[in-house]
């Protein structure tokens, strides 16, 4: 049995639903990432988790022990907020201390764990200070401090980093993930942000519409895509609608797929990554099993160590991201696509 | 789930305000289905006697029109005066703003009975206005402003505007200054934006604060008692008069419903009137 | 051209001008030296005053009108503020009908509510006592801390008490450490027009007030019936000061606009 078990989590709001069935096993240390686009259910989940929100449906195990109705002050589980939601009117120490003094431990231990915690985010100096005058990242981390200091059974973490600008935030994700290591703490991270959850987790939950759509380790999510929403959010792709060939084959732009399995009845998409797609030329000879498609140059963008080609065919455009630095083809050129077999995914169309 | 206790904390305002308020309220209710003996005293009994009594009596409709009229000349006195004010207050950029706005509603937070002096003191016959205008050579005998329906009228306007100010402002959202700068770029004269734009945006807001500005003069007392001085006669002063002077309850309490409906029914009508036009 | 514009400031000078008149027309006439109305005043005195704190009845009603306010205002914080926290944390049944229930009595107009309980206390005698009045105004003051309290639990940091929760806090912990603290700007306001709300109080006290306990509303009401000098004037002052001290206080706290006004 795993660690923290969530069993068909279902919450609604009057007639709308936030969470629609959520299970989601988590070993003990390991850190899972809620991934999903905003409205998805995953805030609403952490919010159960931590005794914010009662669930209409389902259970929440800890350890083997059902803590479904346990109000959140007995739940004794980490949470930092998406607006860190330190106490205004407290120091930093009395922030950090808030927790352990609500479980009685004595004076003594109390300024020895606090001042530790403090340490361990790099704020020894700053326990007098009032929140309002430390930075967005101080602030996070007295956050963290503040949930760790009470040695919490689960660490759970609301889109912690989405307030932080795009530096402190890869530096703030590497100490967040160190500490989670180094603590061995079961966490639980909510995010929209896909980089995040590949970097911070050993494993990834997409979610969508209040439901889990895939669990996997980010290596998992990223290459075998469970569903078109996984697929599409997880990571950017080229969505090529495809058609049957007479054979029970698909072709994309007039072109068949070879190394594609028979596919179920219906409409179905093709989806590559830009990544995995290269560029050669128009008159390359190119072996009969290798995907590819036949188009013209249509603009390259420079985006840093990366260079976006669109090309245009018959049937529509594709985005190919390569290694800047190389010579990239003008616009107009005749050039072909290709890619892997096993970098071919098929999503069937969805009716609506 | 613990939340499940937090209804218990409203307990004690709950009962005190079942006591103080919904108690006597029905009781009013009540009072007014009751009788006046040939005495005085009141007779328990369940009639419309006193209603009939009330409803007959032509001093009723007088004082019914005598209220309707001051609460509409008031209130349009005060819509003159707190319009613009609001509108300043919602645009003006200065840092004194605050200020401003406290001073805007300072008379709210000042006891009526130091404003209602205010007024003895400006509109007596040796006060400020009667004074001024005889130095200036326009008059020889003062001028009448006190004890009589002007008096009235002007303090209770100036009595409902920190109302009719916080309504305004209230209902100035809608107000956009974009829409009025948009009017100005397209050619439009400042008193030409005024009234085909800004105008036309804050007419739900006027009209609530005319509603509210309505039923507070309809209910106000203090004023048309003191700068009435006796010869100023409403609704509001009369049912006080049959509460306490002539102790006759069943009348004060039939006529104070009476003008309850008639509070309601305006209150009704200018909300409703204000929703259309929001539309 | 940002801001109000010229015009407009003008015809907002002018009507603050109307509104203010009568406060300041009434400082002026506090120090007067004549013995009746008489504006602009001929001499410049502190007679009025002398006259003032030699006045029994008026110094009586001033320290029962003090003690009223201090007691309803405790009273009415000690059943509002909890009620306020009900409103605003639980999540119950029938919330919005108790929140419109607390909230209907400010919509009745005073003259109303006096009467109401004019009729109410007379049998039980309590016209004219200091708990009767307290009760009075007891009617304006519970639901005006109902509403501002409100206002003020439900515009705290946001998820700060949820926080306190996950820390381990059990609910009136939480109550105890955090939101009343982070409330405290707006308790002190809200006791401060509480209490400004009791003093002023005339048209309930007039109805319940009588000959052995009067509010020092209702006494200046008689006086001003009776007599047109400018004693009234001189204790206008010292209200209007008090008032001023109390205004400022309440609007480095929390605005008084968004005090007094509609939330």
């Amino acid at each position: 049995m795993a660690y923290l078990e969530l069993t068909g989590l279902e919450k609604r709001y009057r007639d709308a639903v936030a969470v629609a069935d959520v299970t989601l096993a988590v070993e003990k240390g390991e850190s899972v990432a809620l991934l999903g686009p905003s409205g998805c259910g995953k805030t609403t989940t952490l919010r159960m988790l931590a005794g914010l929100a009662a669930p209409d449906r389902g259970r929440i195990a800890v350890d083997g022990t059902d803590i479904t109705d346990l109000p959140a002050h007995r739940r004794n589980m980490g949470y930092v907020f998406q607006s860190y939601a330190l106490f205004p009117h407290m120091s930093v120490a009395r922030n950090v201390t808030f927790g352990l003094e609500e479980r009685g431990v004595a004076a003594k231990e109390r300024a020895a764990r606090a001042a530790d915690a403090l340490e361990m985010v790099r704020l020894k100096e700053l326990g007098h200070r009032r929140p309002r005058e430390l930075s967005g990242g101080q602030q996070q981390r007295v956050a963290l401090a503040r949930a760790l200091v009470i040695r919490p059974s689960v660490l759970l973490l609301d889109e912690s980093l989405s307030n932080l600008d795009a530096k402190l935030r890869q530096t703030m994700r590497r100490e967040i993930r160190d500490l989670q290591r180094t603590l061995a703490i079961t966490t639980l991270f909510v995010t929209h942000d896909q980089v995040e959850a590949l970097a911070m987790c050993d494993r990834i939950a997409v979610m969508n519409h209040g439901r889990i759509e895939q669990v996997g380790t980010p290596a998992d999510v990223y290459e075998r895509p469970a569903t078109r929403f996984v697929a599409g959010f997880v990571g950017s792709v080229n969505v090529l609608p495809a058609t049957r060939d007479g054979q029970g084959g698909l072709a994309v732009w007039g072109m068949p797929i070879p190394g594609i399995a028979s596919f179920a009845q219906g409409d179905a998409d093709v989806f590559v990554r830009p990544q995995r797609m290269r560029l050669v030329a128009a008159s390359e000879n190119v072996a009969p099993d290798v995907p590819r498609l036949k188009g013209k140059v249509a603009q390259s963008i420079f985006i840093g160590d990366q260079v976006e080609t669109v090309v245009s065919g018959e049937g529509g455009q594709v985005t190919v991201q390569s290694l800047s630095g190389a010579p990239t083809p003008q616009a107009g050129t005749e050039v072909q696509v290709v890619w892997k077999v096993e970098d071919t995914l098929i999503f069937s169309r969805e009716a609506s | 789930m613990t939340s499940a206790r937090w209804p218990l904390l409203a307990i004690p305002a709950a009962l005190l305000l079942a006591v103080i308020y919904v108690w006597p309220s029905l009781d009013l209710f009540r009072t007014a289905f009751n009788e006046t003996g040939a005495t005085g005293a009141m007779i328990e009994a369940f009639s419309l006697k006193v209603w009939r009594d009330l409803l007959a009596d032509p001093f009723t409709y007088e004082l019914t029109v005598n209220s309707l009229w001051l609460s509409v000349t008031a209130t349009s006195i005060a819509l003159c005066v707190a319009y613009p004010i609001a509108l300043f207050l919602f645009r003006t950029d200065t840092r004194f703003r605050g200020l401003l706005a406290v001073m805007a509603i300072m008379p709210m937070l000042v006891s009526g009975v130091v404003r209602i002096f205010g007024w003895l003191t400006i509109l007596g016959d040796q006060g400020m206005v009667n004074s001024a205008a005889r130095w200036l050579g326009l008059i020889s005998t003062p001028m009448r402003l006190l004890f009589n329906w002007t008096g009235v009228t002007i303090g209770l306007a100036e009595s409902i505007l920190p109302y009719m100010i916080l309504a305004l402002l209230a209902g100035f959202g809608r107000l956009d200054r974009a829409l009025e700068e948009a009017a100005r770029s397209l050619g439009a004269s400042p008193l030409r934006t005024f009234v085909r734009v800004t105008l036309p945006l804050s007419l739900p807001a006027i009209v609530l604060a005319a509603g509210l500005g309505f039923v507070l003069s309809m209910s106000a007392y203090i004023t048309p008692k003191l700068l009435g001085g006796g010869r100023v006669f409403v609704l509001a002063t009369e049912i006080f008069e049959q509460a306490t002077t002539n102790a006759n309850w069943p009348m004060a309490s039939a006529m104070a419903l009476y003008t309850l409906v008639l509070m309601l029914a305006f209150l009704g009508l200018s909300s409703v009137l204000s929703r259309r036009l929001a539309q | 051209m940002s801001g109000a514009g010229r015009v407009l400031s003008l015809i907002a000078a002018i009507s603050y001008a109307l509104i203010l008149a009568p406060i300041v027309v009434v400082v002026v006439m506090a120090f007067s030296a004549d013995s009746f109305i008489l504006f602009p005043p001929s001499g410049f005195s502190f007679r009025w005053f002398q006259t003032l704190v030699a006045n029994a009845p008026l110094m009586k009603a001033l320290g029962l009108s003090v003690q009223i306010a201090l007691v309803v205002t405790l009273l009415s914080l000690l059943v509002g503020v909890p009620a306020a926290l009900a409103l605003e944390k639980g999540e119950f049944r029938g919330r919005e009908a108790l929140r419109g229930f607390f909230l209907a009595p400010l919509l009745l107009p005073t003259l109303i509510i006096g009467l109401a309980l004019l009729l109410f206390f007379t049998p039980l005698r309590l016209t004219a006592t200091l708990p009767g009045i307290a009760l009075g105004h007891m009617t304006v003051t519970v639901p005006f801390i109902i509403r501002m309290m409100s206002t003020a639990f439900a515009t705290l940091p946001e998820n700060v008490e949820a926080a306190a929760a996950t820390l381990g806090a059990p609910p009136w912990r939480v109550v105890w450490r955090v939101t009343l603290p982070l409330a405290a700007p707006g308790l002190i306001a809200c006791a401060a027009l509480s209490f400004l709300l009791s003093f002023d109080e005339t048209v309930i006290s007039l109805f319940v007030s009588g000959p052995r306990a009067s509010t020092l509303p209702v006494e200046m009401v008689r006086y001003v019936e009776g007599r047109t000098d400018p004693m009234i004037a001189a204790l206008s002052v010292l209200l209007i000061a008090g008032t001023l001290a109390i205004v400022i206080v309440v609007e480095r706290l929390v605005g008084v606009r968004r005090a007094v006004g509609q939330s």
